[in-house]
């Protein structure tokens, strides 16, 4: 039977009054690729930075490869990697240079780093950057060497914050297949992402994390047939009557559905959508709200995660924009 | 790796991050040079007053131009370490297997090496401008020794206010505590031409004593008494201020 190499039990933070982490539980085998999805603010970086050593825990126990994070700080430290949200880098110093202090301080001797160093960069593809200042690189280039930095001293853990966040979608790709080489060659990865597809195409289980309590988690396919059945979406008209509509639908669906209605686009989730459609169409041609489009979908993560706490990870990074939330910053 | 190690490391990092880019160092060198020309030469029949001992105001105003190396080149140890808490770069460090204090102390030997890199290219300058050492190579020695000492004790000040607030601006404004511990010195005449509140103001500064340990190594000679003060109060200013670093760290990261 696999082994949890993280094992997080009734784990709480508090800022003063609020509660970034709610008494959380949960365990991560040993080789397992681990997504913890939620949107900002959900605590998921509170929860890896207390993972990461980084962060007090208010209360609950917290092992790291088999070590309290509290107690055994170091142990923990040397076990782990931690790409952070934010890219990390000395950006007056080269990429060699970067790499091989994070060698010497994880414990290699100076000849080891500089070997080290040298293959990380042929990795991720940086050869022939290495010698310059890291103030120089792309995006996606500090996020690759930041990568190769947390597998210095190569930990069994790996913690990766959000780290494709705000790469192009070739960068984001590059970065998946280093990762999924990684975990294939052993190394167990943690990851907190907004990204759905990201976590779809990455992680062998997941956990959903909203206003600081895990709401699911299982296997991305489990979770997704946890939905019911297929999706079907319809654009109505800015002139609909989008509550008649909604109120239609539901007749015709019946008991065992969800409907979910936002703006003038209505989400139905139902086991026999394809059987469903043309009786759909024509009741809703009978009240004269006929749909601009419709489509049929198999549920995306993204669509399990509105189904459970009822409201996207994209809605509160939307909210956040508009109206600068003063807890995210404490809860993160 | 034993903690000499870390700190080795920690300290190279830190003095080639203060180095670079070597054109950021030209203003902490402008500076003080800046200063020394214009002033040496606008108080100039200041040496004809009463009571002022020195016949040369440029001999006279030499090791306020030293200090201001000294000031300048430990100055932006606060902003370096706020840079690295913004970026992230600082957990990077917390999260290596090290002992933490590492961090800092590396950072403050950084910055004391800088200090007195620094304070041997003014010195070079103000030599080839007519300044004199008159107790020659040890004496300049001495004097490198004082103004990496003082450059850690006045670096921490800067790394305290990084340390707790985590603030660019907040850490930058430090550089106006710069003015008052120059200026309210024996920078521009010598004690006994003061008086009132500012003689007083001016006795209590301890950067006064420094000033004049340095003064003494450049124009008077041997003066261990005033030489030994410059090295006490550069030692307790540095206990001080050292300690309130190491307060705001295990505060800020507990």
């Amino acid at each position: 039977m696999p082994q949890s190499i993280i094992e997080v039990s009734e784990l709480v933070k508090t800022y003063g009054e609020v509660t970034a982490v709610d008494s959380i539980s949960f365990g991560v085998e040993e080789g397992d690729f681990f997504g913890f999805l939620g949107p900002n603010g959900a605590g998921k970086t509170t929860t890896m930075r207390i993972l990461a050593t980084l962060l007090k825990k208010t209360s609950g126990s917290v092992l790291v490869n088999g070590f309290d994070v509290e107690r055994r700080p170091n142990d923990v430290r040397r076990a782990i990697g931690f790409a952070m949200q934010d890219i990390s880098l000395d950006n007056l110093a080269s990429g060699y240079e970067n790499l091989q202090l994070l060698g010497v301080l994880y414990g290699l001797s100076p000849k080891q780093s500089k070997a080290r160093a040298v293959e990380l960069v042929e990795m991720v593809g940086l050869s022939k950057v290495a010698d310059r200042w890291v103030n120089g690189y792309s995006g996606g280039m500090r996020r690759r060497l930041d990568l190769a930095g947390t597998l210095m001293h190569r930990p069994k853990i790996l913690f990766l914050d959000e780290p494709t966040q705000g790469l192009d979608p070739q960068a984001r790709r590059t970065i998946w297949d280093y990762l999924r080489g990684l975990n294939s060659a052993g190394t167990t990865i943690f990851l907190t992402t907004h990204y759905m597809d990201e976590a779809d195409s990455l992680c062998r289980n997941l956990a959903f994390i909203d206003n600081g309590k895990i709401v699911r988690q299982g296997t991305p396919s489990d979770l997704k047939s946890g939905m019911g059945g297929d999706l079907i979406t319809l654009q109505f008209a800015a002139d609909v009557d989008i509550d008649q509509v909604e109120l239609s639908i539901s007749r015709i669906a019946g008991e065992n559905s969800a409907i979910v209605a936002k703006d003038h686009q209505i989400t139905l989730t139902i086991s026999n959508a394809q059987a469903l459609i043309p009786r759909l169409i024509q009741d809703l041609n009978a009240i004269q709200a006929a749909p601009i489009s419709f489509n049929i979908s198999e549920p995306s993560l993204e669509d399990v995660f509105v189904k459970l706490v009822g409201h996207s990870i994209l809605d509160d990074e939307t909210q956040l924009v508009k109206g600068h939330d003063p807890f995210v910053e404490g809860r993160r | 790796m034993t903690v000499l190690n870390e700190i080795g490391y920690l300290f190279v990092r830190g003095l080639k991050q203060s180095m670079r880019p070597t054109a950021a160092m030209i203003p902490s060198l402008f500076m003080p040079a800046f200063f020394f020309i214009i002033n040496s030469a606008a108080f100039s029949a200041l040496t004809h007053l009463p009571g002022f001992a020195s016949k040369s105001y440029l001999v006279f105003y030499a090791p306020v131009a030293i200090l201001m190396a000294i000031f300048f080149s430990s100055g932006d140890a606060g902003i370096d370490l706020v840079v690295d808490i913004t970026s992230g770069y600082f957990d990077k460090l917390m999260i290596a297997p090290i002992h933490h204090l590492s961090i800092v102390i590396g950072k403050l030997l950084a910055v004391g090496l800088r200090a007195a890199v620094q304070t041997s290219i003014v010195i070079l300058i103000i030599l080839i401008l007519g300044g004199t050492i008159v107790t020659g190579l040890p004496g300049f020695l001495v004097i490198l020794l004082i103004g990496g000492l003082f450059g850690m004790a006045w670096s921490a000040i800067g790394m305290s206010i990084a340390l707790n607030t985590k603030n660019q601006r907040a850490t930058q404004s430090s550089f106006i505590l710069f003015f008052p511990f120059t200026f309210i010195t024996t920078s521009q005449l010598p004690l006994s031409l003061l008086h009132g509140w500012y003689r007083a103001a001016v006795q209590i500064n301890p950067v006064t004593y420094i000033l004049e340990a340095i003064r003494a190594l450049t124009s008077t000679g041997w003066e261990w008494d005033i030489i030994g003060r410059g090295f006490i109060v550069a030692i307790i200013t540095g206990m001080i201020t050292i300690s309130f670093v190491m307060f705001s760290f295990k505060r800020s990261y507990p």
